[in-house]
């Protein structure tokens, strides 16, 4: 990458932390899904008399063999930690990938600095390597900030019910492969829906579609429907790094700098 | 090489021909004045040349490099200002002018010197931690000149850039221009309307009127073209009249009274001590007596109302 594409990026990061709206969403977010709500379900799980509770039994089903031995607590707990929190944790990438892409894309586009950007001696694809880049960055370090949150708080309960340490071999699927693939995603599929909606709403909400199989693989599994392994996790994150390739081809075929500019309105 | 050159150059936005069959030749160094009211073409002309939009039929190229085929190239050797290209809002002015000077390939520590040096020539310099939406217009004016210089352009292309402005930041803005002219090295292409700043800092004028350049060259070609010409103007004592006045049969034309004032076409200015004189024997007191010279605007309504004029006789036939 060229001095000018770090300026950019540089630029970039500068703008998503000026903006009101990405700042608080970059913060909030993270902190509800991996402190807030695990802290919650922790409190609840220690101080919430489990026994009267319903479906208490059925939930315990979800156990796997290995966790047989666990009491209520304990497997309460650990089912928690492994079919809720991952969701929460995988909001993140995709949450952060697509608010700054959507601020610094969309963004853009909508105050009428992409001309002003085009007007550098840029390149339209260094320009669009570089955004790419920037977005990724954020959401990268937002997920692995996040993830030291969240190990800190799942560690705590873990000390206190007397569990082993949470991450298992779908943990380190979810970390290496279905976030990463994730945070790709957000980005990619915010500059897709960037050349084809008109506005910042519309794209969010495109996103928000887009992230409904995601929502559907966990809830499956915390209903009992069905179990995903490590391997299941692994087959998904492929489907969608497969996705993101294909994502990237269009996207960088379409980022072209006429769709952006302004043109005098026919007489 | 000339600094910019358009070979029939049109643009056409669906059924509306913005910029028609466009011919130009700026030489290096200079400032050239592309003058015309608004919907002549003008802001087309600036976005064609660098590269913002495509032409739809011609070419054009700022120092032998094509817009169209390489904007990269352009950019390097160009500084741009147009009115739709804007800074970004939620970062202060230095930051803005730094990113760019970055982006244009400036080390770091260049860029924020360079930057630092544009706000002070500028006046920006007190703003220059707040953030760009907090700006005036003529802030934000002052900004988008100071980001299309902030790389040390050979070719500058200014649209527009006094517009919204008062008089003393319009004035400052083109001392700048004028100042950045002044090296040999340098050329700037001058869209506007304001046709007194235009009088004042160009050197070369093109005049254009719904896509189509309808006069071009310096300001005593332009006047000569459009039969401009220098004017006397007379004050007289109380209660005296030149309506007797018998004027030498080489002046232009004949005496008009123009309030307090008695005014004269010449064909030239050496003709003025000669009628100064003849006044004097013939008894008048003059108690002021000046040269005016036609102005821009006289220069531009003649081309205006001849293409005007033109227009109806087309119509006519």
């Amino acid at each position: 990458m060229t001095p000018s594409e770090h300026a950019l990026i540089k630029k970039d990061l500068i703008e998503i932390w000026n903006s009101k709206m990405a700042r608080a969403t970059l913060i909030a977010v993270p902190v509800l899904l991996v402190i807030v709500l695990p802290s919650l379900f922790l409190a609840m799980v220690r101080l919430v008399p489990m026994e009267q509770a319903e479906g208490v039994e059925k939930m315990l089903t979800l156990l796997p063999e290995s966790a047989s031995g666990y009491n209520l607590q304990q497997g309460i707990y650990h089912i928690l930690t492994n079919l809720l929190f991952p969701l929460f944790y995988l909001i993140i990438p995709l949450t952060a990938s697509a608010v700054s892409a959507s601020c610094i894309f969309v963004g853009e586009k909508e105050r009428s600095t992409i001309e002003t950007l085009l007007l550098t001696p840029l390149r339209v694809r260094q320009i669009f390597r570089a955004k790419l880049s920037g977005c990724m960055f954020l959401s990268f370090l937002c997920s692995a900030i996040s993830f030291a949150a969240l190990t800190i708080v799942v560690s705590v309960g873990d000390v206190m019910l007397g569990l082993p340490f949470f991450v298992n071999w779908e943990w380190l699927a979810i970390i290496f492969l279905l976030a990463p693939s994730l945070t790709v995603f957000g980005v990619l599929f915010m500059v897709f829906s960037f050349n084809r909606s008109s506005n910042r709403l519309e794209s969010f909400q495109m996103v928000a579609y887009a992230a409904l199989p995601l929502i559907l693989l966990y809830i499956g599994q915390f209903a009992g429907f069905f179990r995903v392994d490590a391997w299941g996790l692994t087959g998904f994150s492929i489907a969608f790094w497969l996705l993101d390739l294909i994502l990237w081809f269009i996207d960088r075929k379409t980022f072209l700098p006429e769709k952006f500019l302004y043109q005098p309105p026919e007489v | 090489m000339d600094a910019v050159t358009a070979v029939q150059l049109s643009k056409t936005y669906g059924t509306v021909e913005a910029v028609k069959h466009l011919n130009l030749q700026i030489p290096q160094g200079g400032v050239f004045g592309l003058l015309g009211t608004d919907g002549a073409g003008k802001t087309t002309v600036v976005r064609l040349l660098s590269g913002l939009t495509k032409p739809s039929d011609g070419t054009c190229s700022i120092l032998g490099v094509s817009p169209a085929e390489n904007p990269v190239g352009v950019h390097q050797r160009c500084g741009v200002m147009v009115d739709s290209a804007k800074p970004y809002a939620h970062m202060t002015g230095e930051q803005n002018l730094v990113f760019f000077a970055e982006a244009a390939g400036l080390r770091e520590k260049d860029a924020s010197r360079r930057a630092s040096e544009l706000m002070k020539e500028l006046e920006l310099w007190d703003a220059r931690d707040l953030p760009v939406h907090r700006y005036s217009t003529g802030m934000l004016q002052k900004l988008s000149l100071a980001r299309a210089l902030v790389h040390y352009p050979s070719v500058l292309l200014l649209d527009e850039p006094t517009s919204g402005l008062d008089y003393e930041s319009a004035k400052a803005v083109n001392a700048l221009v004028s100042r950045y002219a002044e090296r040999s090295d340098t050329t700037v292409l001058l869209c506007t309307r304001q046709l007194y700043y235009a009088q004042h800092v160009c050197t070369d004028f093109g005049i254009l009127r719904e896509g189509e350049l309808i006069a071009s060259g310096d300001f005593q070609t332009l006047c000569e073209t459009a039969g401009c010409r220098v004017h006397a103007e007379f004050r007289l004592k109380d209660g005296d009249t030149l309506e007797q006045f018998k004027l030498d049969e080489t002046t232009a034309s004949s005496l008009r009274q123009r309030g307090s004032w008695w005014r004269v076409e010449l064909r030239d200015e050496d003709e003025m001590p000669g009628l100064l004189r003849g006044m004097m024997e013939q008894g008048h007191e003059v108690l002021e007596a000046r040269l005016v010279q036609p102005t821009l605007e006289e220069v531009y309504q003649v081309y205006a109302g001849r293409s005007r004029k033109e227009e109806k006789q087309d119509d006519a036939v």
